[in-house]
C-alpha cells in the first residue's frame, strides 16, 4: 500500500511540476533517435546523460527514461519500413514488420509494434514495482562473496547470451571491460594501476565516454561502412485495424511481456534477448508457425511487447544491485551515481521513495510513446528520410561534444575515438559489444568484492563456493560454461536427435 | 577443409589477444605489493588484473588452437586478395570516414573557435561522402543543403550546450 501511494504521489508530483511535457519532448526524442539506423538508446541515453548533468535528479533521470523507453520503441519504425533495425532490439521485428510493410501494411504494423510496446512496458513496470523492493531486501544479506560471484556470473552470462553462435567472444569481450574498469587508481589503497605516469589514466577511463565512442562513433563507421537503405514507399495502411488485431493476441502478449522482463532482469542480456526470446516462445506455441518470417502479427507482437518489457525489467538490477540489466541501464546508472542517488541493496532504505518514483517515470514513459506512437505515425516517417551522409556527421559532433560535456576534459574525447575504433573492430570481428560494456561496470565491485572477501577469510577460499548464495552463483557460472563447450553442444544435440528418432511414428 | 574469412580473422586475432594477455599479466606482476606499508598480501593492487590476464591468455589460446584446428592460419595474403581488399568500396568508405571524424577530433577541436571547426567538419563530410557515393562532385542544390546542415549544426550545438547547458566548449 505504501508502494502504491509512493507511485501515485509521484506521479501527481510529475504533472503538478509540468514535467509531463520534460516526458513528451523526451520520448519523442528518444523515438526519433530509435527510428534512424546508426543512433541506439544508449548513445541516446549517454548523450542526454551529458546534457541534462546539471539538472535535478529527479528530473534528469525521468529524462533518460523517458528517451530509453522511447528509442527501445522507435527503432520497430525502421525496423518495418527499412528492414534495418533501428536498435538491435529491434532485429526481430524486422522478420515480421518488414514483409507485413512490403504488403501495404505497414501502418497495421506499426499499430500492432505500438501496442505490444505499450502491453510489454506495462506488463515491465508492474514486474519493477512488485520485484525490485523485494530483491533489495533479499539483497541486503549479500557480502564481498556473493557481489564476487555476481559480477562473475554476469559476465559470463552476458557473454554467452548476447554471443550464441560463439560464446568465447562475448566472454572475451566481458573479460576485456573487466580489465578497462582496471585502469586508474584501485578503490583499497589508491594505488594507479596502468597509468604509466598519466594523471588522465590515473584517474580511470569514464564509463559514458566510452560507451559514447562503442555505441555511437563505431555505429557511424559500421552504417557508413554498409550499403545505403531505402524507404519502403507507398500505402501506409490503416492505424486502427492493427490495435484491434492486437487485442486478439492478448496471450501472446502477456507472455512475452514475462519473458520480456526477465530477459532485462539478467545482467546485461537486456532488449535484443528479451525481443529474441518472445519471439522463440511465440514461435514455437503459436498455431500459425508457417507466418512467422512472412509477416505474421503473433511474431511481431511477440518482439515488439518482449523488447519494451525488457526496459523496466533491465531497471531492477540496476536499482537493487547496481548491476545493469542491459546496455543504456549501465548509462542510467552512471546517471544515477552523477546525481547522487545510490542504487543498490540499501536504495529501500536510503532512498525509500525512489524505487516508486521510477516506476511512475516508466508509467508516464510508457503511455506517452504510445499516444506519440499512434499520433505521429505519418510525420514520423519524414525522419527516415534523411541520408546517412548528411545525418552521421551530425551524430559525430555531438559525439565528441557529449564525451567533452561531462568533464570538460580532452582526454574523454581520445577514450571516446579509442573505443570507437576498437568497438568497430570488435564488431566486425563478430564480438559483441555489451558484455564490454557490463565489464566495465562490473569492475570495481570484482576487484574489491575479492579482495575484501580474501582479507575477511584471511585468503580462505572456502566461504566463496559454501555459502548458499555464493553456491547458486557459481554453480550456474559454471553450468554455463559446460553447456556452451562444443563437446557438450554435441552430446546434447545427439542426444536431442535420438530422442526425436525414438519418438517418432 | 577451406577456412573462413572469419577463422582467418580470430587467427591474427587470437594471436593480438594472447600477447595482450600476456603483457596485463606481466604488468599485473610487476604492480607494487605494498611490503614497506604491511598491508594485508590478499588486498595487493595487482590480483585482480593478474587473473584477468591469466584468463585472457586463456581465452586467446583457446581461440587461437579452434582457429588453427578450422585452417584459419593460411592466411591468403596474396597481392589480389589485398588489392582487393583496399579497392573495395566499404573500405574505402571507412577510410573517409576514420580521416575526417578523427581530423576534426584531433585536429580541429579544441584549435579553432568550436562552431568554425564543426562547420567546416560537418560540411566536409557531407559533401565528401556525397561524392563518393555518386562517383563525382554533388550538384550545387545538395552543395546548398551541405552548408545549411553544417550552418545550423555548428550554431545550434554551440547554441544549446553553452547557453542552454552551461558547457563550456573548446576553442
Amino acid at each position: 500500500m505504501a508502494g502504491l501511494e509512493s507511485f501515485l504521489s509521484a506521479i501527481g508530483g510529475f504533472v503538478i511540476s509540468f514535467a509531463i511535457i520534460d516526458v513528451f519532448w523526451a520520448t519523442l526524442l528518444g523515438i526519433v533517435v530509435g527510428m534512424l539506423p546508426g543512433l541506439t538508446a544508449t548513445l541516446g541515453v549517454a548523450l542526454m546523460t551529458t546534457l541534462t548533468f546539471q539538472m535535478e535528479a529527479d528530473r534528469a533521470i525521468l529524462i533518460l527514461i523517458c528517451m530509453y523507453v522511447g528509442a527501445i520503441y522507435g527503432g520497430s519504425r525502421s525496423a518495418i519500413l527499412l528492414n534495418i533495425p533501428g536498435t538491435p532490439a529491434n532485429a526481430a521485428t524486422s522478420l515480421d514488420g518488414y514483409p507485413l510493410a512490403r504488403s501495404g501494411q505497414a501502418g497495421r504494423a506499426m499499430a500492432i509494434a505500438t501496442t505490444g510496446s505499450f502491453v510489454g512496458g506495462l506488463i515491465g513496470m508492474l514486474a519493477l514495482a512488485v520485484v525490485a523492493p523485494a530483491l533489495a531486501e533479499f539483497a541486503l544479506s549479500f557480502g564481498a562473496f556473493e557481489f564476487f560471484w555476481l559480477a562473475v556470473f554476469g559476465v559470463l552470462i552476458a557473454g554467452q547470451l548476447t554471443a550464441l553462435d560463439d560464446p568465447l567472444k562475448g566472454w572475451i569481450a566481458g573479460f576485456l571491460g573487466l580489465f578497462v574498469a582496471m585502469i586508474g587508481q584501485e578503490g583499497i589503497h589508491a594505488v594507479p594501476r596502468f597509468a604509466y605516469g598519466s594523471t588522465d589514466l590515473a584517474g580511470g577511463i569514464g564509463l559514458l565516454p566510452a560507451m559514447v565512442g562503442a555505441f555511437g562513433f563505431a555505429e557511424i563507421l559500421t552504417v557508413m561502412r554498409q550499403q545505403s537503405y531505402e524507404v519502403v514507399r507507398g500505402k501506409v495502411g490503416s492505424i486502427w485495424t492493427g490495435i484491434r488485431q492486437a487485442v486478439r493476441y492478448r496471450i501472446t502478449a502477456i507472455r512475452s511481456g514475462l519473458i520480456g522482463t526477465f530477459m532485462g532482469l539478467v545482467p546485461g542480456v537486456g532488449e535484443d534477448m528479451g525481443a529474441w526470446a518472445s519471439y522463440a516462445a511465440a514461435r514455437q506455441t503459436s498455431r500459425e508457425k508457417n507466418q512467422f518470417g512472412k509477416g505474421s502479427v503473433e511474431g511481431l507482437m511477440a518482439a515488439e511487447t518482449g523488447n519494451n518489457a525488457a526496459v523496466p525489467g533491465a531497471l531492477i538490477p540496476v536499482l537493487t544491485l547496481a548491476v545493469p540489466g542491459s546496455a543504456p541501464a549501465a548509462v542510467l546508472l552512471a546517471a544515477m551515481i552523477i546525481h547522487g542517488i545510490r542504487p543498490g541493496p540499501l536504495i529501500m532504505i536510503e532512498f525509500p521513495d525512489f524505487v516508486f518514483s521510477v516506476v511512475a517515470m516508466v508509467f508516464l514513459a510508457t503511455c506517452a510513446m504510445f499516444v506519440l506512437g499512434l499520433l505521429l505515425t505519418r510525420p514520423l516517417l519524414l525522419v527516415l528520410r534523411v541520408t546517412r551522409e548528411r545525418l552521421m556527421p551530425v551524430i559525430f559532433v555531438l559525439c565528441t561534444v557529449g564525451a567533452f560535456a561531462i568533464a570538460s576534459r580532452t582526454f574523454d574525447v581520445w577514450v571516446m575515438l579509442v573505443f570507437g575504433v576498437l568497438g568497430f573492430i570488435l564488431r566486425e570481428l563478430k564480438y559483441p559489444m555489451a558484455p564490454l560494456i557490463l565489464g566495465i561496470v562490473l569492475g570495481d565491485i570484482l576487484d574489491k568484492s575479492l579482495r575484501r572477501g580474501l582479507v575477511l577469510t584471511d585468503g580462505d577460499l572456502t566461504p566463496f563456493f559454501t555459502r548458499p548464495i555464493s553456491i547458486v552463483l557459481f554453480g550456474s557460472a559454471l553450468l554455463f560454461i559446460i553447456l556452451s563447450m562444443p563437446g557438450t553442444r554435441r552430446l546434447m544435440a545427439r542426444m536431442l536427435g535420438g530422442r526425436r528418432d525414438g519418438d517418432g511414428p | 577443409m577451406k577456412a573462413s574469412r572469419m577463422d582467418r580473422l580470430d587467427f591474427v586475432s587470437a594471436i593480438v589477444l594472447t600477447a595482450f594477455g600476456i603483457a596485463v599479466l606481466v604488468e599485473s606482476l610487476r604492480l607494487p605489493r605494498l611490503d614497506h606499508l604491511n598491508v594485508n598480501p590478499y588486498t595487493v593492487p595487482g590480483i585482480v588484473p593478474g587473473m584477468l590476464g591469466a584468463i585472457l591468455t586463456l581465452c586467446g589460446l583457446a581461440m587461437l588452437i579452434r582457429s588453427i584446428l578450422r585452417g584459419g592460419w593460411r592466411l591468403d595474403l596474396t597481392a589480389d586478395t589485398i588489392g582487393g581488399f583496399v579497392r573495395s568500396a566499404s573500405v574505402r568508405r571507412v577510410a573517409l570516414v576514420l580521416a575526417l571524424t578523427l581530423g576534426y577530433a584531433l585536429g580541429l577541436f579544441g584549435w579553432l573557435p568550436f562552431w568554425l571547426a564543426t562547420m567546416a567538419f560537418v560540411f566536409a563530410f557531407v559533401v565528401a561522402t556525397e561524392a563518393m557515393a555518386l562517383g563525382k562532385l554533388p550538384p550545387l542544390p545538395n552543395i546548398a543543403i551541405a552548408a545549411a546542415i553544417a550552418a545550423v549544426t555548428g550554431a545550434g550545438v554551440e547554441f544549446v550546450f553553452e547557453r542552454l547547458f552551461y558547457v563550456r566548449l573548446p576553442g
